[in-house]
Order: structure tokens, then sequence, then C-alpha cells
């Protein structure tokens, strides 16, 4: 399985409990649409911090939503790419990588609070369910293929673990790597 | 696997496959250009795919105006609404209700092609938001595969059938509405006589005439259950009320008739849609609603109209065949009732209890009410409670007008661990029903025409007055809250207690976000009446505004008297006296926070607002009929590429039936859908009289019909694929010629 997924997103959560409050992420995300401060066509923000355990906060545009996370009992930024993916799965899953590290860090430096993200792990999902089934065989198959991917990225293979087996959810794995994310990549640098 | 469409061809019934084709059909020829964008943006709506805010391409950021370039460029997909833009997709289900899988599938669909959030709407749809309109044909392929369809979910035509959640199981119902709510819903679905009206069609069901429920006199169309005597037997009917309605200007509805048999209802709805095609408002949207046709004839005209109707109407075995099919219509509890049992409660059970448990006409069992915030619950809490469902109540889901979802035939015994197990997923929530349950419409977070934020200050005066649910007194906790971000009245805050919708103020050189505040709306007695306006109050100052109001109604209350009542004795001069220091405008310079929005940090502006889409388009029913024969012949231009000459011929002749039936219904509705049927009557009306012949070909292209009809191809060759292609595309070509020389006009 080669085929590039629909939309990918990867999720970087933060290395503590999170101090900052959704409602703080709302000016944050306006300012960086006002700014331009993250790349892509940022068109809206969106609030759902009143959805327990939702998607927090979400800035809207047209390639990629970048998302104040809260799926799972997590915080963190979630980069959601919708459109212009590239059709290596390498390639989509660096451009993920650096929207979420683009975004992450512009977050570490704009919020009120100190806030720090776990830059050694990050979680992948696939928001596909005909290309990805979040079926057993599909996903060892998918694993095989994103521990490669990985490796090109953090230089060696990270350990993943798939985050659910109902097939219900998206297929998606935590990833842990010995090296930071912000090491391993150059300065973001996202195509539009 | 390739494609949705390929994986779920023998899942979903053939109808949906040629519905959901030719839409995706139709979205290639507007993007090739070859589709008017007006026929494509009402065919859109038509499948629920709204627009949504920002979709012109502006969006103020706070500071400036920023154009939003998407990549499909100027490409529209209705009129200043770009191709690329985030849209809205709206899906009906039918008086709410909903199984375990069809739950997870729109789950699924929240979490893959919009931003994992489900909404639920004031008419018991569903709305994904920031959808592409190139993901809406596999979406709605895999509602359909579960039995869903967006087919009119929005546009001129009759939207989502609600009904009351409690049906079936409430004390006080005539008798359960619900088979009936879903027998209209299959018979005027992609019906042919509710394609051609002016603006949209509301219907509602209820049990009974005390309570909210179905909200019948709001509505266009109101179905009130009723029983009589005959003959020593019960009888079951229906109160038929017409022309309700909320939007600017609220109408309450009129009785139509006091007692109608079930098997004659579907004729009556039917003759009451042809009436309304006929005669209702097709040019001006702001007057084409149902409400103001009957205002204009009267009701007694109206019903002697829609009566000479009835006695015209063509004998259609559906109109009692649906009925018949939901005879056996049953809910069957998926667990025996048995009362609690004396088990461990959770905390803040009693609480629950209260608030969202409603003990069910049948011993032993209970509906549940599962209170979402502002409407939204997750993909990932779809799952559980779907989970949850399969558990306690099987597929016994609806959701609510109120935009809460219940579970009904819980067992009394469950109630605990149902309890524990909705808070263990943030659905477990107390009081849903009081005054924190907050009705909200989407507002000026996605909505086109939103003024103000509504679901911002939703939020804001949910989280306060949740701080202090425990300490309001009985009389302030059962208050209703209902809020719109304009005045359409999405929210329906007419029918509230304290109602709010959007409007702006200026001072100085800025613009404040408000709320025009209505009161003593009545919720009861199906809408019964609606509220008064009194003023309009800057959006950050209704939060005191509200707890001066509720305040001094605690305060001066007489015993038992109800807002409404209260609101009357205080007179609308009171009111507006007491809410008037809340009206004070800041300067910016004084206090800049009053020029922001509720969960909006940017200074406040409408600059960039669009043209809504609620309306529709106002299309003739020829441009949409036509436009179906146009994508038809795309889908045969597709099956000659794919070298399927067998599919290109069916397509071909398809797409000339089609045509010629555009034509026909133009002077005769009721042509039916039978191929012969349609070339006779095309022959007599428009050949053998040559209003289709061209000035130099003559008969020439209504004869490429004549002929495929009595003769099937001898060879099924790319040669002959070819010159039938272009053979229905002249004829296709013809038939708008002739249309515009007989009618005048397409798009009107």
């Amino acid at each position: 399985m080669t085929t590039v997924p629909k939309r990918l997103a990867v999720k970087l959560s933060l290395a503590r409990a999170p101090q900052l409050q959704p409602a703080h992420i709302v000016p944050i995300f306006q300012r960086w649409i006002q700014q331009r401060t993250v790349p892509g066509m940022l068109i809206d923000v969106i609030d759902y911090k009143h959805v327990p355990n939702g998607p927090g906060v979400l800035l809207i545009a047209d390639e990629a939503d970048y998302g104040w996370d809260l799926v799972g009992g997590r915080a963190g930024l979630r980069y959601i790419r919708k459109r212009a993916l590239p059709e290596d799965l390498s390639a989509a899953l660096r451009l993920c990588c650096a929207g979420a590290l683009a975004a992450a860090q512009a977050l570490e430096a704009e919020a009120p609070d100190d806030i720090a993200f776990d830059y050694h792990a990050l979680e992948v999902s696939y928001l596909d369910r005909l290309r990805y089934p979040n079926e057993a065989q599909a996903a060892a198959a998918a694993q095989a293929l994103l521990a490669t991917a990985l490796q090109e990225i953090f230089g060696a293979k990270p350990r993943l673990q798939r985050l659910h087996d109902d097939p219900r959810y998206l297929l998606a794995f935590r990833c842990v790597a010995g090296r930071s994310l912000a090491d391993s990549m150059p300065a973001p640098a996202l195509a539009g | 696997m390739t494609s949705w469409k390929e994986r779920l061809k023998d899942e979903i019934p053939l109808e949906m496959t040629k519905l959901i084709d030719t839409y995706e059909a139709q979205m290639s020829l507007r993007r090739q250009g070859k589709m008017d964008e007006k026929v494509f943006a009402e065919a859109r709506l038509r499948k629920g795919v709204y627009g949504q805010r920002y979709d012109n391409g502006q969006r103020h950021d706070g500071i400036r105006a920023q154009a939003l370039a998407y990549p499909s460029g100027d490409i529209v997909k209705g009129t200043d609404t770009l191709w690329d833009a985030p849209g809205m997709q709206r899906i009906k289900i039918p008086y709410g209700g909903l199984s375990a899988r069809q739950l997870e599938t729109l789950s699924e669909l929240a979490d893959e092609y919009a931003d994992g959030i489900l909404h639920i709407t004031t008419r018991q749809d569903i709305q994904l938001h920031y959808v592409h309109i190139d993901d809406t044909p596999d979406l709605m392929r895999r509602l359909a595969a579960v039995g869903i369809t967006t087919q009119e979910a929005c546009g001129n035509s009759v939207r989502n059938i609600t009904a009351c959640s409690l049906a079936g199981v409430c004390h006080d119902e005539a008798f359960d509405v619900s088979p009936y709510a879903d027998a209209m819903t299959q018979f005027l679905l992609a019906h042919d006589d509710v394609q051609d009206f002016g603006r949209k069609f509301k219907v509602a069901f209820s049990g009974c005439a005390g309570h909210a429920c179905g909200l019948v006199h709001m509505h266009d169309l109101g179905l009130l259950a009723q029983t009589r005597e005959a003959a020593g037997e019960l009888q079951k009917g229906f109160t038929v009320f017409v022309g309700g309605g909320l939007g600017t200007v609220p109408h309450q509805a009129k009785i139509l008739a006091e007692f109608v048999a079930p098997e004659d209802l579907l004729p009556l709805t039917q003759a009451i849609a042809r009436v309304f095609a006929r005669l209702g408002e097709k040019k001006n949207r702001n007057r084409a609603r149902l409400k103001f046709l009957v205002a204009k004839l009267g009701i007694d005209e109206f019903r002697g109209l829609v009566e000479a109707e009835l006695e015209s109407l063509p004998q259609d075995p559906r109109h009692t065949a649906y009925l018949d099919d939901d005879a056996d219509l049953a809910y069957a509890p998926a667990k025996a009732g048995l009362r609690l049992n004396g088990a461990p409660l959770p905390t803040g059970f009693a609480d629950w209890y209260r608030s969202n448990v409603y003990r069910q006409a049948q011993p032993g069992y209970s509906v549940v009410t599962l209170h979402s915030p502002l409407g939204d619950f997750t993909a990932q809490q779809g799952f559980a409670l779907a989970d949850i469902a399969r558990k306690y109540v099987g597929d016994n889901i609806r959701l609510t007008v109120e935009q809460n979802i219940v579970l009904r035939w819980v067992a009394d015994a469950d109630l605990p661990a149902l309890c524990r197990d909705l808070r263990k997923i943030g659905l477990g929530g107390a009081h849903a029903g009081t005054i924190v349950d907050i009705t909200t419409c989407p507002g000026t977070d996605t909505c086109k025409l939103g003024i103000a934020s509504s679901r911002g200050l939703t939020a804001e005066l949910r989280a306060r007055l949740i701080e202090r649910i425990n300490l309001l007194p009985d009389a302030v906790r059962e208050l209703k809250i209902k809020v719109s971000g304009c005045f359409n009245s999405c929210g329906q805050h007419h029918v509230a207690d304290i109602g709010f919708f959007g409007n702006s103020r200026r001072s100085g050189n800025h613009k404040l976000p408000h709320f025009q505040v209505v009161l003593g709306g009545q919720w009861q007695q199906n809408a019964g009446s609606y509220g008064l306006a009194v003023g309009a109050v800057p959006a950050k100052a209704v939060p005191e505004a509200l707890a001066a109001l509720t305040e001094r109604y605690v305060a001066e209350r007489a015993k038992d008297e109800n807002f409404q009542r209260w609101v009357k004795r205080l007179g609308r001069k009171e009111i507006k006296t007491m809410l008037k220091p809340f009206m004070q405008l800041p300067t910016f310079e004084e206090n800049a926070d009053f020029f922001s929005d509720w969960g909006d940090s940017r200074v406040y502006t409408i600059d960039d607002i669009g043209v809504g889409e609620c309306a529709g388009e106002v299309v003739s029913l020829f441009s949409m009929e036509i436009s179906k024969a146009e994508s038809t012949h795309f889908e045969a231009l597709l099956a000659l590429d794919d070298g399927d000459y067998r599919r290109a011929d069916e397509r071909a002749y398809r797409a000339m039936l089609l045509a010629a039936r555009a034509l026909v219904r133009t002077k005769f509705l009721d042509v039916g859908d039978d191929s012969d049927r349609i070339v006779n009557e095309f022959r007599q009306r428009f050949y053998d009289t040559e209003l289709v012949y061209d000035r130099f070909a003559k008969g020439k292209f209504a004869r490429y019909l004549f002929k495929r009809h009595t003769q099937a191809p001898t060879r099924l060759d790319e040669d002959y694929a070819h010159q039938i292609i272009d053979e229905t595309q002249l004829f296709i070509d013809n038939i708008h010629s002739a249309e515009q020389r007989i009618n005048g006009v397409i798009v009107g």
C-alpha cells in the first residue's frame, strides 16, 4: 500500500499537563490570520471548547487545518492536511510534520502561559477509511510504511503503537522517536 | 477498492444511486462552465450542500479585508460562492430517528470530511461544517448505504419532516405520529409536485395540542394528531394547519381541516403542494413562503383551491402504500422494562433524573435526554453513544428540535448505569430542557447571513448560568432561551420565553454587535404564540440584561404567574425602561470590548457578509428538469470514454427522454416517468403542433428521440455511441430553444 491518504494528520502533544486554556487560543489563531504567521490560505477560527475531549479550537485553512486539539484527553497541536498532498507518503508525512512543528513552535512563542511540546512523540492519523481502514492487516501494512517514512525524518525507526483497534476509529499511530522532531527537520518550510 | 462508488454499489438503492450520480455529473458540468451557476446552485442546495460564510472570497480579519484566493480560482458553485470554499452539508434525519449504525456512519463522515463535529439543528437534521464540495458525492453515497439521504435537505422544496421526539412513548399523545411522518417523508421525497416551489416548505407532526411537541403552529404544514368516536369506534386523524412560519415576520398557522383520516393525508398534502407550486410567489423570495399565499388569499379561498385540486388529483397507489408499509413500524424495546431496584445511584443522579429523564407511558421505561451544548457532539462521542445505545436501547435514538439527543425505551433499572456511562463520554450532564439548555443557530460562526455571534453569546450565557443553576428559583430554571444570529429565526427566538436575534448598531465610526430582545414567546401549545421585540442590547451587555430581567421576574411575579403573563402584565414600555441602562453605547475609547463579539477577538465588522442561501435559488421547474437531462448526457459521454457503449446508449436515450419530459411538464405536470407516455405527450403537444420545429431543421431533432424510442440499436460500437450522443446534444439544444420560444425565459 503506497497510496497517500486523502487526508493526513500529525499531532504534537504537550510535554506536561496543559496550562493553556482553550479560550486563550482563539485570539492567537485570529492573530495568525491577521499576521499570516503560519503558511497556507487561512480562512477562519472555530471554537469547540464547549465539547469535552473534542477538536478544541480550529484554525481552518484551505490546504490544512491547525487545531488546538483535545481529542483523547490529550491537549496538543494537530495539523490536518486536507488538500494538495504530495503523491509520495514520505513527502506527505514530512509536510505534515513540518506543518505541526511550525504551528507548535509559533504557539510556544505566543502563548500567555509557559507551554512546551513533546517533540519526541507524535500521533499520525489517516483520515481515509477507504484506503486506510483501521483493520489488522491494513494497519500492519501501514505501520511498516510509516516506520520507514519516519526513519527518513528522525534518522532511526521510531516505536509505533496503533491507537485504536476499533475499526470505526481512524487508523492512527502514536510514534515515539529517540530524537526530537525539532532537531530532525530543518526550519519549518511549508508548501502552500 | 478504488472508490466509495464502486465499494458501495450493491448497498445503495437504485433511485439514490441515480440521484447522486446525476448530482456528480452536474458538478462536472458546472466546473466546465456548461451548467448555469444559478441552476447548479439550486441543484446543489437540493442535495443539502450549502455555502458557508466567507465563501465569497472575502474575510475581514479585524484589521483589513483579506482576499481568499482559492485554488480553483473564479469557478463558482452559485452566485458569489467560490468552488473551493468550505461549505456545510445538511443531512435529513426524518423525525429525528436514528439507528446506532447510522450514528456511526455520520460520525465517520464528520471526522473524515468535516471538522470532527456533528451539529444538531432545530429541524432534527445533522449538519457537518467545513466540507469541500468535491467530497459531497462520496459523503452522500456513504449515507445512502445506511438509509440516509440529503435529498431536498435545502433548497426550495420539502425540508426534513419533524415530529415530537416523544412520539409513541408520551402520556398525552393521541397516538404515535412517527409512522405518518415516515410515510409522508417517503411520499414527498423527490416527488414531482414538490419541485417547483418558490421557497422551502416545512412540515411537522405533533401528537398532542398541549406541549411543544411538533410546533405545528409555526410550520407551513402542521399535522396535529386527534382521535374521535364514530359508530362506536375510535378513529385516528389529524387536524391540518397551514401557513405558519417564523422568519422575519412570524405567522400563526390556520386550520385547513379539522379532521383528516390517515388515508386522506397524503393526497391532501399533494393538493396543498400543487396549489403552492402554482400560485405561490416565485419572483420575490421574501414573499414566497406558503404563509404569504395563505394570508393573501385568506384561509377559506385557499381551502377551496385545495379541495378543487383534490378533485382533479390522479389516483396514486402511493397515497396509501407507505401507510401500509408503516403499519408494522414498531419501536421494540431492546430490554425488558424493569423498575429502579435500589441499586446504588451515582452522585448527582437526582438532579439528572429530574431534568433529563421522562417516564414513558409504558411502565418500566423512560426517555433519557442527552444535553449536547450548542447542539454539538464529536465523532468520538458518536461512536461511544452508538455502543451505549446498543447496550441499553437498540436503535431507539432520536434528535430533538432543541438540539439534543434522546434515548427511548430505557429500562428504568438501567438508569443509574446509563447515567454513569453517559458521563464517561461527556453526555451525562444534567439540566436538559432548563434555562442553560439554550437553542442557537450557527450565526456568524459559519452562516453567510449571520450578523452577531449567536453561538458565542449562547456559550457565554450557558457558562454563567450553569455556575448558578442550583441557586436559581424553579421559575427561572424552567425558562427557555433561544438565540438567532439574525432576524431569520433559525434559532426560533420567537417561541422562547426569552429570545435574542442578532443585529448591529453604530457608535461613532464603529459598529457594535447587538441582540434584539424578544420576550414572552410560547414554546408550549405547539409554539402557541410569538414574543414581542422590546429593544436591542449590545451583545456584551446581554448577560447583565438577562440577569436584571430574571431577577425582576422572580421578585415581582404573582403566585403561579408564568413568564408570558408577567411580560404581558408589565408591558413593552416598562420592560424597555428596565432594559434602557443596558442599551447605552460606549465609545470605542471608553470600552473597546463592546466592539468585539462574544468568542471573537476581532474588532466587529459585517463588511464581509455574504448572500444567504437559506432561501435557495428561484429557478424555474424547466431549468431544474433540463439540467437532469444534461447531466445524464454527460454520463453518456463518460461511458463512451470508458468504452461502455451499451451504457452510453442507455444514458443518451434517457437524457432525451428527460429533456422531452422537461418540456412536457411545463404544460402537463402529471406526465409521469413512463417512456411511452412521455414520447406520446411530447409528440402531440410539441411535435405535431410544430412548436419544437427548428427554423431550418424543422422536426429533425425531435425525430432523433422518436427513432431511438422505437428502435433499439442493432449494433453497439463506438461509432454508434458517438452518433447517439451527438444527436442527444442536438435534441437537448432544440428543447432549450423551444422552451425559450414558448415560455420566454429559462431562469426566473
